[in-house]
């Protein structure tokens, strides 16, 4: 048992499945790491925790909150104490998420097309054509190689009993890989030699797949087709994320107003003159992309590129019309769909849902609010949600209402106790509940997920949210060796 | 490089150079009202640097409040403070094509010039020091520039802007000073007020070992005009112009690169081959002013035919 009196004064909670800690001891993949730091004293680790916080600063790893016409620079908080998953569990996390992202994939070339998982009522119809991400003018396009989600971002949590299930599917922009980046650069440099001495997988091969996976969309016959990234500019939260992965790939970071369409091809405006583009990796949600056949007051996007994209003379990744495949509503079909698509039983599991449409649930739902967590189908971020255990009965009036009118756009989760894991506040570790998101490449040659991924914390003591706009932060994540 | 991109560096050289230059103007004017028993004389600048109607000039009734409306205040959009913030927020969207040496700088400097203790020092204590302070971390940035930036086309527009900027700047000035200094009653210039002209331009020290020490507005116009080897003279701005853009070369379409090419060569060629008389201000006026005019000219036809803007 430790002396230290940083680990002795660690409060576990109860029923809580704690990553480092089990019962006072520490699990064993945390033993080196523990090891390393036990000594160290009490300053040493408040100057780490310091120096990271200067790292990201003056290496300008932020994002701008623009209050009063200022921007005010703020960076997302960070905690030094890495979170670590083993080479098995990493084996299952990688079996169950390329099994996911084929059937979602095929999910959507079937959806797309022909239907046949409406035609044979595995999928209600009216809850896809309910889904206001479900783009009918996705309807008979042939995107290259029938891959949809070329980067996507699978929500992870643990139960109470070390257990892992998919919370939600990102398979539209989802951010946050430049912080799977960042964190292990900022790691490299507050504990020496940690790393390898852990046999820590490394994550830096991400921006060298992306770029393969996006060459090799490129329809012309030339040697070297011209990728880009599109980003709606440095406004966009995620800005940083944008312009570190143009940096890391090599390739130009364009906003909209850069492009322009010319008899269904794309150009951008170089000062020599028009450039043919052949792939875009956007970062532009789809709703702004073409102001001619989706929102008309959109300028992020680039008027034409639709049917640019239709006619199959520039890549766009991802696809458009991913939401329908990650609506919240369509995730408790995902398990059928694995059974479905590739005859399969899943190997990860959901969170237990309940579709509110569906009198039985709804009544069940609001018997038990108080143990449910309430979410609305089309939204994210941790916004427009509803923590049963926490509610007054006022909110949960409201709720209810709610649901009552539209009950379509809600769903519900019993709550799901996640795992803790320590975190350095103050000068102590205390428990912070965390989520994992890894990020699946999907390219010609198969799906790639790079051993590592974006732990999020819910920082403040008791919450369970971990969504950055909510107070959340991040952790290095160490996916060792086997 | 993409158009925006271009724009974006070119005005990055020009926000910065524009800054440097005005914050020296603004200290010669500093000192020189502190040397001598005389007006406020604040008027001139103000306008220049400044966006206050004449009735709101005339309320400015002390240095410090000159000193902070140019240099610090926020609603004046043409303070140096917002000229940093507008560098600083066209380095932000750029920064794939810039040295990360170069953001931090400007970075730093940025947050410098935000200090809460910067006015209280510029108002009550030491304006001097403040100031040269502010001007240092500009020519740290000239030098982080030089010394990081790949000799790509980027480093190639930020000089084009900074020069261009230069020459625009050290015309404009010479304009103003030179019309102020002439005394109608005596039919010359004032001398010794020549020396703040070159303290402006940051030629004080090169026309001292050029001239030694004997003041005369055709030397100083020479200086300011035709010495190539002063950095802030017109001519010496207009051949790095030239020399920065012939690199482009390759990288323009042939007919965009012709027409740049034959602004830029006739500009410099107009001042090289120009016979200025000092003291006929009239034509001094005129001249300089179409200087300037053909500078714009430059720079509208970069926006047209480099930058994509119409």
């Amino acid at each position: 048992m430790n002396q230290n009196s940083l680990l002795q004064t660690y409060q576990e909670q109860p029923d809580v499945w704690d990553e480092m800690f089990n019962a006072g001891d520490i699990r064993p993949p945390y033993k080196n790491f523990v090891s390393a730091i036990a000594n160290l004293p009490a300053e040493e680790m408040t100057h780490k925790d310091e120096m990271a916080k200067k790292l990201f600063m003056s290496q300008g790893i932020t994002f701008t909150v623009y209050s009063s016409g200022e921007g005010i620079e703020k960076i997302f908080p960070f905690d030094i104490i890495p979170r670590i998953i083993t080479a098995d569990e990493w084996f299952l996390i990688e079996a169950g998420l390329t099994q996911r992202l084929k059937a979602l994939n095929i999910f959507l070339k079937d959806i797309y097309h022909k239907q046949y998982v409406l035609n044979d009522g595995i999928i209600p119809a009216r809850l896809i054509y309910s889904c206001p991400n479900f783009l009918r003018e996705m309807m008979n396009v042939d995107v290259p190689f029938d891959i949809y989600t070329h980067v996507s971002g699978v929500d992870l949590i643990k139960d109470g009993n070390g257990k892992f299930f998919v919370l939600e599917d990102n398979l539209r922009t989802p951010s946050g890989v430049s912080y799977m980046l960042e964190n292990r650069s900022i790691t490299y440099r507050i504990f020496p030699d940690l790393l390898p001495k852990n046999n820590v997988r490394s994550v830096k091969e991400y921006p060298d797949l992306l770029y393969k996976n996006l060459l090799a969309l490129g329809n012309r016959q030339i040697s070297n087709p011209t990728v880009i990234l599109l980003s709606p500019g440095m406004y966009n939260s995620a800005y940083f994320e944008h312009t570190t992965l143009a940096r890391l790939m090599g390739i130009e970071l364009v906003e909209g107003r850069d492009l322009i369409v010319d008899n269904n091809h794309v150009y951008m405006k170089t000062t020599k003159g028009l450039k043919q583009v052949d792939v875009i990796y956007r970062r532009v949600d789809d709703e702004f992309i073409d102001p001619l056949v989706f929102r008309p007051d959109s300028i992020l996007g680039v008027p034409g590129i639709y049917w640019a994209y239709r006619k199959g003379n520039v890549a766009i990744v991802n696809a458009m019309g991913n939401g329908v495949a990650d609506d919240k509503a369509i995730y408790t079909y995902v398990p059928d769909m694995i059974r479905y698509y590739l005859n399969e039983e899943p190997i990860l599991q959901n969170v237990p849902t309940y579709q509110l449409a569906d009198g039985d649930s709804k009544k069940y739902v609001f018997e038990n609010m108080d143990k449910m967590v309430i979410k609305r189908t089309n939204e994210s971020g941790g916004y427009g949600m509803l923590m049963g255990n926490s509610a007054t009965e006022e909110e949960m009036a409201t709720f209810r209402d709610a649901i009552d009118a539209e009950p379509r756009n809600f769903i519900a989760q019993p709550i799901i106790s996640l795992s803790s894991t320590p975190c350095y506040i103050n000068g102590t570790l205390q428990p912070r509940r965390v989520d994992l998101r890894p990020f699946a490449l999907y390219g010609p040659d198969g799906i790639n997920i790079v051993p590592g991924g974006l732990t999020r914390v819910a920082l403040k003591e008791g919450s369970m949210i971990v969504n950055s706009s909510q107070g959340g932060g991040s952790k290095d994540t160490w996916i060792l060796m086997k | 490089m993409l158009s925006r991109v271009a724009d974006t560096i070119y005005w990055l050289g020009r926000y910065m150079e524009r800054t440097n230059g005005m914050l020296q103007v603004i200290l010669t004017q500093y000192i020189s009202s502190q040397d001598e028993a005389s007006d406020f004389m604040w008027k001139p600048l103000l306008k220049i640097y400044g966006e206050l109607s004449d009735d709101e000039i005339e309320e400015v009734s002390t240095s410090a409040d000159a000193l902070e409306y140019m240099i610090l205040n926020r609603g004046n959009s043409a303070s140096a403070y917002n000229n940093i913030m507008f560098s600083r927020e066209n380095a932000r969207g750029i920064q794939d094509h810039i040295s990360k040496e170069v953001w931090q700088c400007l970075n730093d400097y940025y947050h410098f010039i935000r200090d809460e203790n910067l006015s209280k020092n510029i108002a009550a204590s030491d304006p001097v020091s403040t100031i040269d302070l502010l001007i240092k971390n500009g020519l740290l940035f000239n030098g982080t520039v030089d010394n990081t930036m790949t000799r790509g086309e980027g480093f190639t527009y930020i000089n084009l802007g900074k020069y261009l900027e230069r020459a625009i700047h050290s015309a404009d000035i010479t304009r103003i000073k030179m019309l102020e200094l002439y005394n109608k009653q005596h039919d010359s210039y004032e001398a010794p007020n020549l020396r703040y002209l070159l303290y402006s331009l940051f030629g004080f020290e090169v026309y001292l070992k050029t001239y030694k020490g004997k003041f005369t507005a055709k030397n100083v116009l020479d200086l300011i005009l035709y010495n190539t080897d002063f950095p802030h003279s017109i001519l010496y701005s207009m051949e790095r112009l030239y020399k920065y853009f012939c690199r482009l070369r390759e990288e323009s379409l042939p007919e965009n690169y012709e027409r740049l090419e034959f602004l830029i060569g006739k500009t410099m060629n107009n001042i090289k081959y120009s016979v200025v008389n000092e003291a006929d201000t009239k034509s001094l006026d005129a001249f300089l002013f179409q200087t300037r005019l053909d500078l714009f000219e430059i720079s509208a036809a970069f926006s047209k035919h480099y930058f994509g803007k119409t």
